[in-house]
């Protein structure tokens, strides 16, 4: 992978910059999936179901080069955000600039089929992440490197052991050298070794200068990748601040509720 | 439109390796593999003639010819409907984790049908001369009525391939509609055996014009007429505007209902 050279000058312009973002998800509760049950409800006139704000008013502004980790509850709206910022959802209201080519790591392996061999998995994945083809043969040799998974590349993925499945998912995705990575709590899986690989490509992204934006639930690798941390609870921003102190609020948030529930 | 067309050059690539993906899963594990998609039109064809020369005989000359010219055409059809209305569900894990493009999935349906046809057609080639019916100059026209067919196509898939994702009833309403269709056009019969004053009705049928095109070109060895091959244009870009319309118009919230 090639590093490339630093400018200084690019360094504070925002690469991912949310204004005022609210992502409101209708949650109907008996899903009309036919038009006997549609029919069924209009005639009924029930509506049975409630709008959910899963991000509500978040502005948020990532410069070049930064390492930002998001934080927060089972639900608060981290895999969200991280999904706004990757296009998969145009947010209801508010506006969303990203400029840079994007890494999703959302859900390694997503666009992978598993009656297809991994070296024809790699070069589809890289299409629908936007890549072109030359670009992927280009890349390929290097993705099959890094994953190390052998004679495995040949056979189809629905073959592969999980771990296995992961090392060319996150190799494909990083590989391809993005400008912003979008990391989605992926680094709990592989073994040690692949792990240690992943945090070491991760570290090499931070050293190129590059943006990375990380969900995590594991305090320890936020406090060992990220410079900046948001506390994010019922949809909302609490803290924009360092790792540290995000974190502290973030024990400090739990503490309270377990405290209040006795 | 031009956002059509633009996506579509753009996005070629992804649309030409999905659309081999669904060619090669389709004949995954399977010993003759790709010789499949040859070999299938051959044996419907091998029994079509059997039957239609021996068994019920029809007094259509070459029969078979007389209906595989257009049951190719219409196969394509039904089939690129059948795969791309389920297109955007089928993908909707991927949908809701990556940024992608959604006409592309509607798109390689169709394109890995057009493969389909194209290779159908070799059989068929060999049949002419195997069944001594004449080879005409005509079959280089077929170019014309194909584009029709992918357009208006094209269009019907991205209509059904977008309302499928609301309501999926969608898909088995499809079944219906095809199986209907496909009796109400000129495929296994000619319009001239509809009574003179019937026949208005059939010609409401916006594939009937299509479908004419290849009859013509590749049974009788003539070209169809100027009117009707406006009208096949005609109906072609009314169901892509009509059908690209809607599917842009509810791309973006897909990813809610998948």
């Amino acid at each position: 992978m090639s590093i490339t050279s630093k400018l200084p000058m690019s360094y504070d312009q925002p690469v991912i910059r949310l204004e005022n973002v609210t992502q409101r998800f209708r949650v109907i509760h008996e899903r009309p999936d036919t038009m006997r049950e549609l029919f069924s409800k209009m005639f009924r006139h029930n509506s049975s179901f409630h709008d959910f704000e899963a991000v509500k008013n978040a502005s948020l502004e990532v410069t070049k080069g930064q390492a930002l980790g998001i934080i927060g509850r089972n639900g608060s709206g981290k895999s969200t955000l991280l999904k706004i910022i990757a296009g998969v959802y145009r947010p209801t209201s508010g506006t969303v600039e990203v400029n840079g080519t994007l890494a999703p790591l959302i859900e390694l392996g997503a666009g992978f089929h598993h009656e297809l061999t991994g070296r024809e998995n790699i070069l589809l994945n890289g299409l629908l992440m936007g890549y072109s083809k030359r670009e992927m043969q280009e890349r390929e040799q290097s993705i099959i490197d890094f994953a190390d998974i052998g004679e495995f590349i040949d056979a189809p993925v629905k073959q592969y052991s999980s771990g296995m499945y992961m090392r060319l998912a996150f190799s494909v995705a990083t590989e391809v050298n993005p400008q912003i990575l979008l990391v989605d709590e992926i680094l709990a899986v592989g073994d040690i070794g692949f792990q240690e690989k992943c945090f070491e490509r991760i570290s090499k992204f931070r050293e190129a200068g590059k943006t990375i934006v990380m969900v995590t639930h594991i305090m320890a690798n936020l406090q060992r990748i990220c410079e900046r941390a948001v506390l994010i609870d019922h949809g909302s921003i609490l803290v924009d601040s360092t790792p540290d102190e995000a974190v502290a609020l973030y024990h400090n948030l739990m503490n309270v509720e377990v405290v209040a529930a006795h | 439109m031009t956002e059509l067309i633009r996506d579509t050059y753009r996005y070629r690539e992804l649309i030409w390796a999905l659309a081999l993906k669904e060619l090669k899963i389709r004949y995954k594990r399977s010993v003759l593999g790709f010789m499949w998609a040859l070999l299938n039109p051959a044996f419907m064809m091998l029994v079509l003639t059997l039957v239609f020369s021996s068994i019920m005989r029809f007094n259509i000359p070459h029969y078979a010819i007389f209906l595989l010219s257009v049951l190719l055409p219409w196969t394509f059809f039904s089939q690129s409907l059948s795969y791309a209305v389920e297109a955007i569900v089928t993908n909707g894990d991927l949908i809701k984790k990556v940024a992608v493009p959604k006409l592309v999935f509607p798109m390689a349906a169709v394109v890995s049908n057009i493969i389909n046809l194209l290779l159908s057609l070799i059989p068929l080639a060999l049949l002419v001369p195997l069944m001594r019916h004449p080879f005409y100059w005509t079959w280089i026209y077929l170019p014309v009525p194909l584009l029709a067919l992918v357009i208006f196509t094209t269009g019907m898939t991205f209509f059904f391939a977008a309302a499928n994702v609301y309501y999926r009833d969608v898909a088995h309403i499809l079944q219906v509609v095809l199986s209907a269709w496909f009796y109400v056009t000129p495929i296994i019969y000619s319009i001239d055996m509809i009574p003179q004053r019937y026949r208005w009705i059939f010609k409401l049928n916006p594939i009937i014009y299509v479908i004419n095109g290849f009859r013509l070109a590749v049974y009788y060895g003539q070209l169809p007429k100027a009117p009707s091959i406006i009208a096949s244009f005609v109906c072609a870009f009314i169901s892509l505007a009509i059908g690209f319309a809607l599917f842009k118009k509810y791309q973006e919230t897909f990813v809610y209902y998948v």
